[in-house]
């Protein structure tokens, strides 16, 4: 027999031969996937599933929900021209979708964090609203579906969603705690998903009636261009929404002119002179008179060091010591308590800061602030707001900017060692460029004895932001706050103290 | 309503079964029946023939072979197919004249399609599950090319970009060795 000669069969000759070839039936498999409905329904379902649970564990609460919006996008697009229903279905899609893409990308700056809480809570109530409406048309669009097919509706795991996140709604409302409800929820929730599975392979049949809205964009593209859309804008979010903005001015060269009499006092009683020059005339005014000034100067290191190895002789053999070193300290702090003039012990508290290294990334930083009135306390009380700036050096100008947040924050942290406390200290939040040299800068408070013979205990908190990559972004007052362990986070914080008894240091 | 129930009704040559279907089966068979029967007012004439077909034929339906659903769009297929190639033949018979050959194929041509036919079948067999869907939906349901698109969530041009890849495909799979009608 002649064989075809199939690579020169012209096109319309090869396509009537495909055609009258195929006289079986399709495999199952081919049969089930020919509908017009399945697919739509299939993402809307795992859409629902998978922006209705929050997994608190590798980003899944991000990425799933993330995944979930363009099934559901997706899903209720093809399915867009069938009813009415169905069509709010959809524009209620576009909306959320917008919601949760605009929430992640703004999770990636360090301004989702300063939102007011009621902003947030509006944004929620919006959201679950959004998701209530949308289940109630999605519930009437299955209905319309099945009567447009001839068949009796009913879609009463629709329904049971609607109830299921009504309950969940309120219950995070009422700030319920508890265990056994949620649990109770969660079989419930998937109980009716897999409810709603069963009622979608029920519609096939009504399905059949479907006519999937024709699109311009495959939906292959429109999850891409989300994805991108999403990815980038977290990097720009990242990079362009990782640092404070700060008040740069260059600093007057005569800014100290009327307090040169009290400057060069305190450099006579030993004040550190790269310190004094870093303050403003307020804060030198304000040690006027001073008695003496005690200050102690500490190089601290931010990197991770090494690890190095030391062989000892011992008297058994040889024992290989590992210790971690750091070969750059970055980070150089310095306390200085002047005394002043008063019946009781009066002092000003210096704490002073200056970047000798650079630590290759500047996003945000935090001190918290200890003062002697906290650590040793009834001995100590403040006697005036706390004070600074902080400054860098470009070109040969030195600029200075007061810092971004300076003030008392209450907050509850949770540690391993001590549970959740809930405390109110004194923090300063700034941001450093990342040009220029010579990063630094300084916080200062004034305080009187209570009584005599005191323990003067200072404390600075350094914490500072070693990278831009951390999603959600964190400002480091922020991690600071949390009680966070900083092993492995993008925060690390040094601490450093003032700390002696004025009756034993001349 | 249970797919078995209505079975057994039209076994049994009972009237409500017929009804049935078509208030159960009908979506599906006017789904597979619209792209091959291109003028809408002779698909209700066709659905209620292929529903006499399903009465006539129920027997036949082995539940070992494939689900109600798959010999069901079978049968709407077959029916459509018949159909419209009958409306088809009917409206060029008025310029046929005594000259024109015999539409019947010959034994050799009937030998050489049976032999195409096998070809094809063993080259579909090894397209991946997605290759052989689309294959289905145009050349087995005759599906438009928007209807694909639309129901893929995808665009007509891309669909006709998949089609083309397809038939590539194939022709390398048909004129390979072993492929060819031997």
């Amino acid at each position: 027999m002649r064989e075809p000669d199939w690579e020169s069969m012209d096109e319309q000759a090869f396509e009537e031969l495909l055609e009258s070839s195929v006289t079986q039936p399709p495999p199952e498999q081919v049969v089930a996937e020919v509908t017009p409905w399945r697919l739509a329904t299939k993402r809307i379902l795992t859409g629902i599933a998978l922006t209705s649970i929050t997994l608190n564990f590798f980003w899944l609460n991000y990425l799933l929900p993330a995944i979930g919006m363009v099934l559901m996008l997706l899903g209720f697009r093809a399915l867009r021209r069938e009813n009415r229903c169905l069509s709010i279905c959809f524009g209620l899609a576009v909306l959320r979708a917008i919601h949760l893409y605009a929430t992640l990308i703004f999770n990636s700056t360090i301004w989702f964090s300063m939102v007011s809480s009621s902003v947030l809570y509006g944004l929620t109530v919006l959201n679950l609203a959004l998701t209530y409406t949308q289940l109630l048309c999605l519930w009437g669009g299955f209905r319309a579906v099945q009567q447009k097919a001839g068949l009796p509706p009913h879609a009463g795991s629709a329904v049971a969603l609607l109830i299921w996140y009504g309950i969940t709604g309120l219950l995070g409302a009422l700030g319920y705690s508890g265990l056994i409800l949620p649990l109770v929820m969660l079989v419930c929730y998937i109980l009716i998903l897999r409810s709603l599975w069963k009622l979608s392979r029920e519609l096939d049949q009504a399905g059949y009636a479907i006519r999937p809205a024709p699109v311009r964009v495959t939906d292959t593209v429109l999850a891409i261009a989300i994805a991108a859309v999403v990815v980038i804008g977290c990097l720009c979010g990242l990079l362009l929404g990782c640092k404070y903005p700060m008040d740069w001015q260059a600093a007057d060269p005569a800014e100290h002119s009327g307090v040169e009499e009290i400057e060069a006092q305190l450099l006579d009683l030993g004040f550190p002179d790269y310190v004094l020059q870093d303050l403003t005339a307020e804060d030198i005014a304000a040690c006027e008179g001073a008695l003496r000034v005690v200050w102690d100067v500490d190089d601290r290191p931010l990197n991770n060091g090494r690890i190095a190895a030391t062989v000892v002789q011992t008297e058994k053999g040889q024992s290989v010591t590992r210790k971690r070193v750091y070969d750059v300290e970055e980070l150089r702090i310095t306390g200085v308590a002047v005394e002043l003039p008063g019946n009781q012990g009066r002092w000003m508290i210096f704490h002073h800061f200056l970047w000798t290294v650079d630590p290759g990334f500047y996003g945000t930083e935090s001190i918290q602030l200890w003062p002697a009135s906290r650590t040793t306390l009834g001995t100590w009380h403040s006697t005036g707001a706390v004070t600074g700036r902080v400054l860098y050096e470009k070109d040969g100008t030195t600029y200075t900017a007061p810092y971004y947040y300076l003030g008392e924050q209450t907050f509850t942290s949770s540690s391993i060692f001590w549970g959740e406390e809930t405390s109110s200290d004194v923090f300063a939040a700034f941001s450093m460029p990342g040009t220029g040299e010579n990063h630094r800068g300084y916080l200062a408070y004034p305080m009187e004895a209570v009584e005599e013979s005191r323990l003067i205990d200072s404390w600075f908190n350094y914490t500072h932001q070693r990278t831009a990559l951390q999603y959600p972004a964190m400002t480091a007052m922020d991690f600071r706050m949390s009680g966070a362990w900083d092993g492995n986070s993008p925060f690390r914080t040094i601490q450093d103290a003032l700390q002696f008894r004025p009756s034993e240091v001349d | 309503m249970e797919e078995r129930d209505i079975i057994e009704r039209l076994l049994g040559r009972d009237e409500s079964g017929l009804h049935d279907l078509l208030r159960y089966y009908g979506p599906l068979m006017r789904y597979i029946i619209a792209p091959i029967v291109t003028d809408p007012h002779h698909r209700e004439d066709c659905l209620s023939e292929a529903a006499m077909r399903v009465w006539d034929r129920v027997g036949q339906f082995d539940p070992s072979r494939g689900s109600f659903n798959a010999w069901l769009t079978a049968v709407a297929r077959n029916t459509a197919r018949n159909y419209q190639r009958a409306i088809q033949s009917h409206q060029s018979t008025q310029d046929l004249d005594e000259n024109t050959p015999s539409p019947q194929p010959t034994p050799e041509e009937l030998l050489l399609r049976q032999e195409r036919q096998a070809a094809v079948n063993r080259a579909l067999a090894r397209l991946s599950s997605e290759e052989q869907t689309l294959f289905y939906r145009k050349y087995y349901y005759l599906q438009p090319t928007a209807q694909i698109a639309a129901e893929l969530g995808t665009t007509e041009r891309a669909v006709e970009g998949r089609l083309y890849r397809l038939k590539k495909r194939l022709r390398k799979l048909l004129g390979g060795e072993g492929y060819a009608g031997t």
